[in-house]
């Protein structure tokens, strides 16, 4: 559901929160939809489930999700079922930046670079 | 000193003949702590780890266990800690199972189910004389013996040296298993760095004796940057990060800085104040200590 990388730059509860935040305002976690448990996250990926439960504690004093008693965390309701599309593409401004970069250092044009991203889009329509 | 941590050390220094070997080391664990202790080859970790444990005392300064001095902790201290030191202290004429019963024999806590469901995940076969094990076999044990007592602390120098990749992830795992008991702590060491950032929240980095970083993980991965700058925005980069680890000047292809961020320091305008050619990057914490390692 997740992809974790510890060797990252970006801390691991960063990760986590952004694939969240992402996969809210998506819509692919509705309101509602129940995330695993720290323990079931911490095991499946072999990481401090205190990284799990900072990341979890963030998003609830975000708002985006819920704490329920004795049951897993919750996406809290959203004030829309997903974000304006202006809103989804700023959250992939990082990547963008890095993406765009990388290509120029290859010297990649901007056709080859719009070409391989519908490649890889089309990968995963199948 | 405060009395709830595990272990405490305060101002300790340790000599051996006139040499100093660790420096003013002030570092505490407390329960639900996971430390990753990094360090060079030579850098005193394992002297670090003894002197917590009480092994061997402090030249001066203090170290205490569970608030008593850690050199004289009584038994019933000790048996509150699990050990795997590097070099295991297996005794090779016994067989597994009598070497795994015999440590049994110390402790109540001892959870047998958790030795079994260990050994037939680890392939340890107990039937055969210590001294007949592999380096790995005899890791795996000396890891079976600390963890089955289910000690609050766990210490461990070096643990999964050789452990195959296989055997390393089960054991991460089993890691993950007991800090998810916030009662209990963790303390390791070790050179494989991706371990260490999935497992760590407080890291603790030894060089030359001295722990020059003991703080939380995703803090030093979010305090550390680099910075690629033109040679036309060097000097102004320069003035405007604090602490600077260091510099590498690449002639025309620019200027590479990596700098800690002090607790007051904004970086948040930096790339504006830099220009469009500026590159600010996080690193690995593998990438850290190598900066650090210059």
């Amino acid at each position: 559901m997740f992809i974790l990388n510890p060797q990252s730059g970006t801390p691991i509860y960063r990760q986590l929160i952004e694939q969240i935040r992402r996969m809210v305002s998506s819509g692919q976690l509705a309101a509602g939809a129940e995330l695993p448990s720290v323990r079931e996250l911490a095991l499946q990926h072999a990481v401090n489930p205190m990284t799990i439960s900072k990341a979890y504690s963030l998003l609830e004093a975000e708002g985006l999700l819920a704490r329920q008693r004795g049951k897993p965390m919750m996406v809290a309701e959203q004030d829309r079922a997903q974000a304006p599309r202006v809103q989804r593409l700023q959250q992939l401004e990082a990547e963008l930046e890095q993406l765009v970069l990388s290509a120029r250092q290859l010297d990649l044009s901007q056709e080859d670079l719009a070409k391989a991203i519908r490649k890889k889009w089309s990968e995963h329509d199948e | 000193m405060t009395s709830d941590a595990y272990l405490a050390a305060r101002a300790a220094h340790k000599t051996f003949d006139g040499r100093s070997v660790l420096t003013g080391i002030d570092a505490s664990i407390r329960a639900g702590d996971v430390v990753g202790l990094l360090g060079a080859n030579g850098a005193g970790k394992t002297t670090l780890i003894e002197m917590m444990l009480g092994l061997t005392p402090p030249t001066s300064g203090n170290v205490e266990m569970f608030g008593a001095t850690a050199i004289e902790a009584p038994a019933a201290l000790k048996r509150r800690v699990g050990f795997v030191p590097q070099g295991d202290e297996l005794i090779g004429t016994l067989k597994g199972r009598q070497y795994l019963d015999l440590i049994a024999s110390f402790y109540d806590s001892w959870d047998r189910e958790l030795e079994e469901r260990l050994v037939l995940l680890w392939g340890v076969d107990l039937a055969q004389l210590v001294s007949s094990y592999s380096t790995g076999q005899r890791q795996k044990l000396a890891i079976v013996g600390a963890l089955a007592h289910k000690p609050e602390l766990l210490v461990l120098d070096e643990p999964v040296a050789s452990l195959d990749p296989v055997a390393r992830r089960q054991f991460l795992k089993q890691i993950v298993e007991v800090t998810t008991d916030e009662r209990r702590a963790v303390l390791f060491s070790t050179h494989i760095v991706s371990d260490l950032e999935r497992l760590a929240n407080r890291v603790w980095i030894l060089k030359s004796g001295r722990l020059i970083w003991n703080g939380e993980l995703d803090t030093l991965k979010e305090s550390v940057i680099r910075v690629h700058v033109p040679q036309s925005a060097a000097d102004l980069a320069r003035m405007r990060l604090r602490q600077i680890i260091s510099v590498r000047d690449s002639g025309s292809a620019g200027c590479r800085i990596v700098a800690l961020r002090a607790p007051d320091e904004d970086w948040s305008s930096l790339e504006d104040v830099l220009g469009a050619e500026a590159r600010i990057e996080h690193l690995s914490l593998e990438d850290i200590f190598v900066e650090l390692h210059p």
